[in-house]
């Protein structure tokens, strides 16, 4: 009896011990992992020598991930195996395998959080290999710039997405709009979304995730971009969101609220179906993520895609997508550092990316085969180019979380009764600058 | 409670001396332990270590993406209870958990005298109500995800049609109508399960005493409220502390249906610990805090809530 | 916890055929408003069931299934990443030793702590009710971190473990009162023919128990085939993920769509086996649920 006891305590210990050891080991590795200190050996390609890779992403950008996946494993030694993960549960996860030294060896981050995760420390040091690229120059800023600390690069561009106004073609002719013209200015924007709902029907003028950070961040910030305005200092530090331009655009929102031009489930939208409606036939006119250029197309026929614009017009672009980098837990960098070499390659850029209709990453890229084809996918390109991408380190708390003081404001200044703009915009600068 | 627990001793066989049945009853001991081994092992491993761990979180610096920082006590348990959404995902729960309780135990006791006699029907009917009790509570949230979407769902058009209503129907738009949405949800789900555990208890009541109630000259109402009711009391004990720690747990239904929206009105605690944990603050240390004060209020309340059902039967 | 039975009343399952001659002479007027209302009743419960299944082969916009009726959105399934197939028999993996560990788990248990009296033994009865009053979201990590510990990351064998943890208050509680509610007298006599208490409890109690023993399994097997938040942290290969992280995937595949058709046709193969193995198993769950002196 007394060996049986005393085996199970035994047990236990070692459990136990097991336990803190493990988490005491993520602790060192987290806190000396601090900005990357992994120093591949420097080439252009990297190694193929039929490693095999693990690569995470989200289950939003999981076509494009599939695609680029295939067509390397079909050209190289190396064998990439792809995680998906539900786009919601995606930082769960991640933060789970971080905490315990197993993250993949490639992962990919929507780009507004990457400086926070660059931050701390989840990606491999790339800036030398990156240098050794021979278009390098050509790559995404914004980017480049969210995964650089301390200038220090981490991560490269792995799927851009670009927001753009998108119409229905066939109801603004409807409509008795002309389907070549789209909105220039947030007030043309405004008089055809309400031309389009006197249809009645099913159809309404336009359609926004109410209640979806993140849907907000991307196709809103363009318009005070547009007309000028910044919507944070350079730090990312403080919000600029009670501006003048701001307040415009909250107005022609609240304005289409109120004038009922906006369809119905606009304010509970959670982000889960936003651009559901517009792909349905049902809306007018929109700001939509350009990489469903060829979805919509599908959908209803040839769409229409505008810049979006200003209140008194100018153009901008939210460059969103997601940045790519090895993590501080692979054992492979070097084979890893080839898939990312590739991915910033001719082939994956023009005949993965580009012929999927997506946008590319090398500027030096953007006229190629497949976007000259089409001239709405060359103009896409080129506001990509010239677009932007927020940088914060407390971005996802500020503004994509559930409940953030930005979708508050939001919802203060559109649906309810407006007024607490100054007060609501402290509160996402307390938030950013914590 | 601990002569509720107590086993009466094995029968002994005659003729041991008193260090035998000593040694006799060591040996049982170590069989039990034995027996009890799996269930320690698994609840030791996989519960008490990691709720230790849990421990060790609420009072050191832990963000999610980099682990442990360091001793941070106090103040996980100060930012936690200064969250500012944390008094409103208190009133929300407890708001929630008195709804859903009363809703579901009120609900599983009418339909379990509903299906008690026994009949071809009533059978069907049983069954029907049970049904959704095999789905997960995730799948059944997807479920109803689509139901109350506005735009596959088949509500809003039948209430229309029906003239029950003269616009779209949101059925998560309104802090009410998100909460009503999920609680019909909750509902659905599990009113089937606590029909069946008091079912099991109305069919323990002796038939005699109720005779004996209505040879007295009560009426229905009179034998349900004075007799029925009161010799209820242990499985309707029973379904409370279920249901009322389930509902303060609440997670998945909301999680899926609503996000804690709109404007945070249907946030519970254990998704502001999701949120703090996962989704913006990335903080664990702050997260666990909140654990683990729901985690002592929760063993108050079921202790409370036991206390308070036994003497109520000592009574 | 005073909900354990006092005493092993035993059982008393009742068929109440006296039915109240007043019902009968009221006559179908009276009975109306009846069968009205638990009509209704069954309608409201298994409307959404219904619904579900026609929705999935029902032509939507934005799914699979745009034109007309048919098995789109179970095409969709049925070749999503790994495969329908591998995700069925993930799932079938996890929920069949999930039920594996939680039986084996709570009928010794649940017998040790009905018929031993050991050192720790209301602790450990109460540490395991407690279970159930832990958040499950903060539990992950550290259970991420457990498993880790001992090599059972990213395995369907670490994971069923963890989801039996969580079924072990139910399934324990269970498992007691009905070695409870089994007269003390059956094994006494096994042990006093020589048998070892083992073989009492194979042989003599097991028998007696089975309806709790399927109640049981029955719950774990629902609770580990319908799980999401335990895979979704603690397995990362895509041929090892149980069948609703997939359909997480699968119905958010395109950014701002959900894929309506995907979800219905997912909740609908989720729904399908525990509906049957549910209805199939009505009767013995009632007669686990009676069995056990719930009633006490």
């Amino acid at each position: 009896m007394a060996t049986h006891r005393r085996a199970s305590v035994r047990l236990v210990a070692s459990f136990l011990a097991a336990g803190l050891a493990s988490t005491a080991l993520a602790a060192c590795s987290a806190s000396d992992g601090d900005g990357g200190t992994q120093e591949a050996e420097v080439t252009a390609e990297g190694v193929d020598d039929g490693t095999e890779l693990t690569l995470w992403t989200r289950a939003p950008l999981e076509q494009q991930a599939n695609l680029l996946v295939e067509a390397y494993n079909a050209s190289h030694e190396n064998q990439v195996e792809l995680t998906v993960v539900p786009n919601d549960d995606y930082v769960a996860k991640v933060g789970a395998a971080a905490g315990s030294d197993s993250l993949p060896d490639l992962f990919a981050a929507d780009i507004v959080y990457v400086p926070n995760w660059v931050q701390q420390g989840l990606f491999a040091d790339v800036t030398d290999a990156v240098a050794e690229l021979d278009q390098a120059d050509q790559i995404n800023k914004g980017h480049l710039e969210g995964g650089t600390l301390d200038g220090r690069q981490h991560v490269l561009p792995f799927v851009l997405d670009v927001s753009v106004m998108f119409y229905n073609k066939d109801l603004y002719e409807q409509a008795g709009l002309d389907p070549e013209q789209g909105p220039t200015t947030l007030a043309e924007f405004s008089d055809q979304a309400k031309a389009v709902d006197e249809l009645g029907g099913d159809v309404s003028g336009t359609y926004f995730g109410g209640n979806c950070g993140g849907c907000l961040v991307f196709t809103w910030f363009p318009q005070v971009w547009a007309g000028g305005e910044d919507v944070m200092n350079a730090e990312g530090t403080e919000s600029l969101l009670a501006g003048d331009t701001a307040q415009e655009v909250y107005g022609v929102w609240q304005d289409l609220v109120q004038s009922g031009a906006v369809g119905e489930g606009s304010k509970e939208e959670t982000g889960a179906t936003w651009t559901g409606p517009f792909l349905e036939g049902e809306v007018g006119v929109m700001p939509f993520p350009a990489t469903m250029l060829a979805t919509a197309d599908e959908a209803l026929g040839e769409v229409g895609v505008a810049p979006i614009p200003g209140p008194d017009g100018g153009a901008s672009t939210f460059v969103g997508g997601d940045g790519l980098g090895i993590s501080k837990d692979s054992e492979n960098a070097d084979q890893a550092w080839n898939f990312m070499s590739w991915l910033m390659s001719e082939e994956a850029q023009v005949e993965v990316l580009a012929k999927n209709g997506d946008v590319v990453s090398r500027a030096d890229l953007v006229e190629n085969e497949y976007s000259t084809k089409d001239p709405r996918v060359l103009a896409v390109n080129e506001i990509a180019a010239q677009g932007r991408t927020p940088l914060a380190i407390n971005f996802q708390q500020a503004f994509n979380a559930p409940g953030s003081p930005w979708v508050t404001m939001v919802r203060n200044e559109v649906f309810g009764e407006g007024g607490s703009v100054e007060t609501d915009n402290e509160e996402i600068t307390a938030v950013l600058a914590q | 409670m601990p002569a509720n627990l107590s086993v009466r001793p094995p029968v002994r066989p005659a003729g041991r001396t008193r260090p035998a049945l000593a040694a006799a009853a060591r040996r049982r001991a170590l069989r039990g332990w034995g027996y009890a081994a799996p269930t320690a092992l698994l609840v030791i491993g996989l519960f008490v270590l990691p709720v230790l761990l849990v421990g060790q979180m609420s009072v050191s610096d832990w963000p999610l993406l980099s682990g442990n920082q360091g001793i941070n006590a106090p103040q996980n348990y100060v930012d936690a209870v200064g969250h500012r959404y944390f008094w409103d995902s208190v009133v929300f729960t407890v708001k929630y958990t008195v709804i859903a309780t009363v809703l579901l135990i009120g609900l599983g006791l009418g339909f379990a005298l509903l299906v008690q006699e026994s009949s071809r029907w009533t059978a069907v009917l049983r069954t029907s109500i049970l049904v959704p009790s095999a789905l997960g509570l995730a799948s059944a949230s997807l479920l109803f995800y689509a139901l109350y979407s506005p735009q596959v769902g088949p509500l809003s058009p039948l209430l229309r049609s029906l003239g029950l209503a003269d616009g779209p129907v949101t059925f998560l738009g309104t802090p009410d109508s998100a909460l009503w949405s999920t609680v019909f949800l909750v509902v659905w789900r599990f009113a089937g399960f606590y029909m069946l555990l008091l079912m099991v208890g109305l069919q323990g009541i002796p038939h005699e005493v109720l005779e004996a109630a209505r040879m007295d000259g009560a009426n229905r109402w009179q034998t349900f409220v004075s007799v029925t009711l009161p010799l209820l009391r242990p499985s309707l004990a029973l379904c409370t502390v279920l249901c009322v720690t389930g509902s303060l747990l609440a997670f998945d239904q909301f999680y899926i249906l609503t996000k804690g929206g709109p404007d945070n009105s249907t946030l519970t605690v254990v998704q502001l610990i999701y949120n703090v944990a996962f989704q913006g603050q990335n903080d664990l240390g702050v997260a666990a805090a909140l654990s683990i004060v729901v985690l002592v209020v929760l063993v108050v309340v079921n202790v409370a809530q036991l206390r308070a059902m036994r003497t109520g039967q000592e009574d | 916890m005073t909900m354990t039975a006092p005493a092993p009343t035993p059982a008393r399952p009742r068929l109440r055929q006296v039915r109240a001659p007043r019902a009968r002479l009221a006559g179908i007027a009276l009975r109306t408003p009846y069968w009205v209302l638990t009509g209704a009743l069954a309608i409201v419960f298994i409307f959404p069931l219904v619904w579900a299944g026609v929705a999935s082969v029902a032509p939507q916009p934005g799914s699979s299934q745009v034109d007309g009726w048919g098995f789109g959105n179970y095409v969709t399934l049925m070749e999503y990443q790994a495969g329908l197939p591998r995700y069925l028999l993930n799932s079938t993996l996890v929920s069949g030793l999930t039920v594996l560990f939680t039986l084996t788990a709570s009928v010794l248990g649940g017998y040790a702590f009905s018929r031993f009296r050991f050192p720790g033994r209301d602790v450990l009865f109460l540490l395991t009710l407690a279970i159930l009053m832990v958040p499950y979201a903060t539990l992950l990590i550290p259970l991420y971190v457990m498993l880790n510990a001992v090599g059972l990351q990213n395995t369907l064998v670490g994971l069923s473990l963890v989801l039996t943890v969580f079924q072990l208050p139910f399934a324990t509680f269970m498992m007691r009162i009905s070695f409870d509610a089994v007269p003390r007298e059956l094994d006494e006599a096994a042990l006093v023919d020589g048998c070892s208490s083992f073989r009492a409890l194979r042989t003599v109690l097991l028998p007696a128990v089975k309806p709790g023993v399927i109640t049981v399994g029955l719950f774990a097997f629902l609770a580990a085939w319908n799980d999401f938040v335990a895979p979704l942290i603690l397995i990362s290969d895509s041929d090892k993920i149980p069948l609703p992280l997939a359909v997480a995937n699968l119905r958010a595949q395109v950014m701002g769509i959900v894929d309506y058709g995907a979800t219905e046709a997912g909740v609908v193969v989720m729904a399908l086996p525990c509906v049957v193995l549910f209805l199939l198993l009505q009767r013995h769950y009632v007669r686990g649920f009676m069995s056990g002196a719930l009633k006490g």
